[in-house]
């Protein structure tokens, strides 16, 4: 038996060791192994937010809105105010006719005739001139470089001419079609124009930068409205606290956009600003109630009775102990509050409360597609996918960013 | 309980006064009277105008009288549909608004719940997937988005319903689609969440653990629990019925409250602004109330917490 080896008899039970086996710890680089980088707060947060797939999708997204925000219409070529006349109510499809060799046709929903290249780029709109107007048996006679062609929608619609299967037919030099030869995309306008013939892409980008702008210069308004009312009422509590809360438990009984209409009829829309101190001015409750029943739970630490010892003023307790350390629940609530600003920006735009033309936001320009809805749908689609994915976005980084900085609140 | 109650209605009462009064002060501080319009008015025509109106009276006698006609029911004349009060703009328009309101309420309610139910019951499942994508897709496309394209798809395209107006059965379906689409979608990610939440409390263990049949585990101990955060957006779905309110009106051209409110306030309408805007916020008040009465009845914590102090 190797001497290595101890036996230890306990009672009848034999255990036997070899020595070797062991290592003697070495305590230093345990110690070392145990200490692990510190996370801050905002570290941890990030870590955990990063796990997060949807809210991983939503910041992205957001980055992306605001990024086409910014930059998008500078990247166009028209600004969103131009307005081409020639080129109204073009949609972002094009059913084209092949008249002849090379000559492309599209017939717009106002019957008016375009000569499109082959591959969706517009070359010019088809002169019309009065007199070739024949509404009685509806026949126009358009001019195509000197060469008339001829637009006959008769059909199905006059006595002797019922049982078609096309509604129109196209006169070229003899050749009559009647059939889409392709549709392509409109390469000029690749959202299609508005019925005053102005860009929707460079609009829709326009429009997201006028939106966000709205709401986040509005959520930042109801940041420092609401988190300056809610810290000191919570800070100062009893009476102070008693009659400030039942002030927001007042304001919050109101349906709020009642009061944001109010606000905006009493500033007489003048301009972007009345719009974003008309949100920023009602939406604070909201904020005023959270920030207040973080600081009353903050305010009971130990830390705050430090400070309060060591004769820091109110002011700096609130603004450099409180404040701070409520940052994360309040950052959720800003996040949550971007979206539903932007949609309560986008109704105010719809009934006509909105930014004033040729501005435009995404309620404008949903709202002016109303009228032609029927003939061009592409016009309210774009500014409501814009809205929609605004919302999806902001939407899935919220409920990451809670799971992160607020994990008490996390679900599942 | 008692008190609870009354101090709840002295509140209402004193809200809905307090709205009264912050509205009529705004209203009163716009600059330039009811009657500046691009081309000036004759001063001789402006005096009679403002004599008629009582315009010329003190702010506070107007205040006064102006509190004193709302305690019955007496809003004003409108200023630019003349010849008409403002009572009488709500009393024509109420009853088409509160119709279709009524109808989406209970669409949110019957559809909202169950759906949310299910889609909890069957976590993970197709079924889930598929309503939490049609709930999300609810709360992020605005109700004026879905009330145009219901009118492009189904009155323009299919011509299955018609395109405005109240007239028909039919009619209603759009109007009450949209105006419930957000809340009801938001009603059922709320269910869904919450029974979730209680679907893993230890007493649904208990209540299984104790042998009780699947169906009663849900129907008597999850429900009534899942339930009572959803009671509680009761509030802010009335509210948000009554702001679609405004937007449907005008796309369906039904001639209700919402479509004048908007009207007046495309007009500059003071009256009409001023009367409207303490009519909808007292019936959300008194509506709040109505479900905070409610509320107290089925959830004993409310009773014994908030209303004892």
């Amino acid at each position: 038996m190797p001497s290595s080896i101890q036996e230890l008899d306990l009672g009848k039970v034999v255990i036997s060791m070899d020595k070797n086996k062991f290592v003697f710890v070495d305590k230093q680089e345990i110690e070392e192994e145990e200490y692990r980088k510190s996370l801050t707060y905002w570290q941890d947060a990030w870590r955990r937010l990063k796990k997060h797939k949807l809210a991983m999708i939503g910041l992205i997204g957001v980055v992306l809105i605001v990024l086409i925000g910014i930059f998008g219409p500078m990247l166009t070529q028209f600004s969103y105010s131009d307005q081409v006349n020639d080129y109204k109510n073009l949609p972002p499809k094009l059913d084209l006719y092949k008249v002849d060799d090379d000559i492309y046709i599209y017939l717009s929903g106002d019957y008016f005739l375009f000569s499109v290249a082959e591959n969706g780029r517009l070359i010019k709109r088809l002169e019309l001139p009065k007199e070739n107007k024949d509404i009685i048996n509806k026949v126009y006679t358009y001019v195509l470089d000197g060469e008339p062609v001829i637009l006959d929608f008769s059909y199905n619609l006059l006595p002797g001419k019922r049982g078609y299967d096309y509604d129109f037919t196209l006169e070229y030099k003899g050749n009559i079609t009647h059939d889409v030869y392709k549709t392509v995309l409109n390469k000029i306008y690749p959202f299609g124009t508005d019925s005053l013939g102005r860009d929707m892409l460079t609009r829709t980008m326009y429009g997201a930068r006028i939106s966000l702008i709205v709401a986040f210069v509005a959520t930042l308004v109801n940041f420092i409205i609401g988190v300056t009312y809610g810290a000191i009422a919570g800070y100062e509590g009893g009476r102070k606290d008693n009659i400030m809360m039942r002030f927001v438990d007042i304001v919050n009984s109101i349906p709020l956009v009642l009061y944001v209409i109010l606000l905006m009829v009493l500033l007489r829309n003048q301009g972007l600003w009345t719009i974003i101190l008309a949100l920023g001015s009602v939406y604070w409750v909201g904020m005023a109630r959270l920030v207040r029943g973080q600081i009353l739970a903050l305010k009971e630490q130990e830390f705050v009775l430090a400070a309060r010892t060591l004769g820091v003023s109110k002011k700096k307790i609130i603004m450099r102990h409180l404040i701070p350390n409520a940052m994360g629940p309040i950052i959720v609530a800003m996040t949550m509050m971007i979206p539903s600003a932007v949609f309560t920006e986008s109704f105010l735009s719809f009934i006509g409360l909105g930014v004033s033309a040729p501005m435009a936001s995404w309620g404008t320009l949903a709202n002016n597609a109303l009228s032609g809805l029927i003939t061009y749908p592409y016009q309210l689609f774009y500014p409501a996918l814009a809205i929609a994915i605004t919302m999806l976005a902001f939407n899935f980084l919220g409920d990451g960013l809670r799971d992160a900085l607020d994990p008490r609140l996390r679900k599942g | 309980m008692k008190n609870y109650f009354i101090k709840r209605i002295i509140y209402a009462v004193f809200t809905i006064l307090l709205i009264a009064t912050i509205t009529f002060f705004l209203m009163h501080s716009i600059p330039g009277g009811p009657f500046t319009r691009e081309r000036p008015v004759p001063d001789e025509i402006l005096k009679i105008l403002n004599e008629k109106y009582h315009l010329d009276d003190p702010l506070v006698v107007q205040y006064f009288d102006y509190m004193k006609g709302l305690v019955t029911f007496d809003l004003g004349p409108s200023y630019s549909k003349i010849g008409t009060d403002v009572e009488e703009l709500i009393i024509a328009g109420f009853p088409a608004s509160a119709k279709i309101g009524a109808l989406a309420t209970f669409m949110i309610i019957i559809i909202g719940i169950p759906v949310g139910m299910i889609s909890a019951l069957k976590q993970n499942r197709p079924v889930d997937y598929m309503v939490m994508f049609f709930a999300t897709l609810g709360v992020t496309v605005p109700s004026f988005v879905i009330a145009t394209l219901i009118i492009y798809f189904f009155a323009g395209i299919l011509g299955w319903l018609p395109t405005f107006g109240l007239n028909s059965a039919l009619s209603y379906i759009g109007p009450v689609i949209a105006l419930s689409g957000y809340s009801l979608s938001f009603v059922a990610r709320l269910t869904r969440s919450s029974m979730l939440e209680v679907l893993r409390q230890d007493y649904i263990r208990t209540a299984r653990a104790n042998g009780l049949k699947e169906r009663s585990v849900i129907a008597k101990h999850a429900m009534k629990n899942a339930l009572i955060p959803v009671v509680t957006y009761i509030g802010p779905m009335i509210a948000a019925i009554l702001t679609g309110s405004f937007v449907v009106e005008r796309i369906f051209a039904i001639p209700g409250m919402g479509r004048y409110f908007v009207e007046s306030v495309t007009n500059r309408d003071y009256t009409t602004i001023l009367g409207m805007t303490v009519f909808y916020a007292a019936f959300y008040v008194i509506m709040v109330l109505l479900v905070d009465v409610a509320y107290a009845f089925i959830d004993p914590r409310i009773r014994f917490g908030k209303g004892s102090n």
